[in-house]
């Protein structure tokens, strides 16, 4: 599962390159998880390792 | 002579691209699964939303940038603003020039120009003695462009932008808006056969013939120059250099789709009447391929640390300013931190030059005498005129 951690700033680029358009972003990243196809997407291009993997 | 530039953000890409028309063998190293840092922007529901930066180069395709560019070769269109700016005051949009500003405003300014001359004047002194337009102006402008507030900021530190402006002109926007930059870039440096590789380098450590970069991929490589554009902080970590004091500056991005036009012109309309939002711009104006419909990016700098507090107060702005207009709210944005507006706030920038021989840094932590991008350029500017006289092929 998608974690945001505390770290995340807000910058929005996870929502920008999300395909399933999961991801909300005001202040801080929010992941709808029912809405997450798990491509970790965000994970890779988070510019600053906000976005974490839980199993 | 090999060169190795780590980060692949506009400064990290125009340096490489200017050593390598110059025959340097330059490689590029970047951690992110895209080149351009907060200068680039990804389509998103029709409309190219940028990873920090305004579709915007201050000083048009006259300034900095716009020079550099062309020195390195790299194709780009800019559209410049006519007019300069324009200023939402009293429910009416006004343009801007000298005589926006009443003469005893205008002479206020020079009576603090010789002032700051004996003693650092804080600009909010300078605000406190103007008419409500020019207060209201200036702090409009400092916000939209540096994301700070006259209380943060001193004359002299603000005094060369207002030279560059008064010498370059006003701002522009690039026809692809900041991602066709990077990419004319990338083109360079790639046709001058210079590599661009996504690696994440874990230290730089100073050796005999030069400098090694050390990477979590792979094997360690020597160089003779390594150019930093990972900002400073980064950048000790990765050194044995020390932190420096800084101060970065923060702040929030609305964009916007609209479906009739609020803005006429190619400019950025400041907004002198608000909680928060300093400025907006119709970037479609310049560039109908930037969005489906008409395309707003609004900033704001932080007041406060209460991000979510800052941008209801945004919102509240945006509100009343688009108040009768139908419209939808793509994204917003907030930059602090690990991902800022500004690594370094205006008057914080480190030197280029580092005590690492061969080390040098660009990038927005790194800037000359000038705003945003065209700081950058100023930034590598010097690094590269450094390289060139001190390195020999």
């Amino acid at each position: 599962m998608i974690v945001i951690t505390e770290r995340c700033v807000g910058c929005a680029i996870c929502m920008l390159v999300c395909p399933a358009e999961a991801i909300r972003v005001e202040g801080k990243a929010e992941v709808n998880i029912e809405k997450c196809e798990s491509c970790k997407k965000c994970l890779i291009y988070c510019p600053i390792n906000a976005v974490s993997w839980v199993e | 002579m090999r060169v190795a530039v780590i980060g692949a953000g506009l400064g990290g890409l125009l340096t490489a691209a200017l050593l390598s028309e110059k025959g340097y063998e330059v490689e590029v190293f970047e951690k992110l699964p895209f080149f351009g840092g907060r200068f680039t922007n990804f389509n998103y529901k029709g409309y190219e939303i940028t990873t920090g930066a305004l579709h915007m180069i201050p000083h048009g395709s006259k300034g900095p940038l716009a020079k550099l560019l062309k020195k390195a070769g790299a194709k780009i269109e800019i559209v410049d603003s006519k007019p300069n700016g324009t200023a939402l005051y009293r429910g009416e949009e006004i343009v801007v020039n000298r005589k926006s500003f009443p003469l005893k405003s205008r002479l206020m300014f020079g009576f603090y120009y010789l002032k700051n001359l004996f003693r650092e004047v804080k600009l909010s002194e300078v605000e406190s003695r103007l008419d409500d337009f020019s207060a209201k102006f200036l702090r409009a402008f400092l916000g939209w462009s540096l994301s700070v507030t006259p209380s943060q900021v001193t004359f002299s530190e603000v005094y060369p932008i207002y030279e560059a402006t008064y010498e370059f002109g006003g701002p522009g926007i690039p026809v692809g808006g900041c991602k066709s930059v990077i990419n004319a870039l990338i083109e360079v440096i790639k046709s001058n056969d210079c590599k661009l590789e996504r690696n994440t380098v874990r230290a730089i450590r100073k050796e005999n013939f030069g400098l090694s970069v050390h990477f979590y991929r792979r094997e360690s490589k020597k160089f003779e120059v390594v150019i930093s554009d990972i900002g400073p902080i980064e950048t000790c970590r990765l050194t044995e250099l020390k932190l420096p004091e800084l101060s970065e500056s923060r702040g929030i991005k609305y964009s916007i789709a609209l479906e009739e036009p609020l803005i006429d012109h190619t400019s950025v309309m400041f907004t002198l009447e608000t909680r928060r939002i300093c400025g907006i711009n119709q970037v479609t104006n310049a560039d109908p391929n930037l969005g489906k419909k008409h395309f707003l990016m609004a900033h704001q700098p932080m007041i406060t640390s209460n991000v979510k507090f800052e941008i209801a107060e945004g919102l509240r702005d945006l509100k009343e300013i688009l108040k009768g207009y139908k419209y939808e709210l793509l994204a917003i944005q907030s930059f602090s931190d690990g991902w800022p507006v500004n690594r370094a706030k205006i008057g914080c920038d480190c030197k280029n030059e580092t005590s690492i021989k061969g080390l040098y840094l660009v990038g927005d932590g790194a800037k000359g005498d000038d705003i945003e991008v065209d700081g950058i350029a100023l930034g590598v500017e010097r690094v590269v005129k450094k390289i060139e006289k001190e390195v020999v092929l």
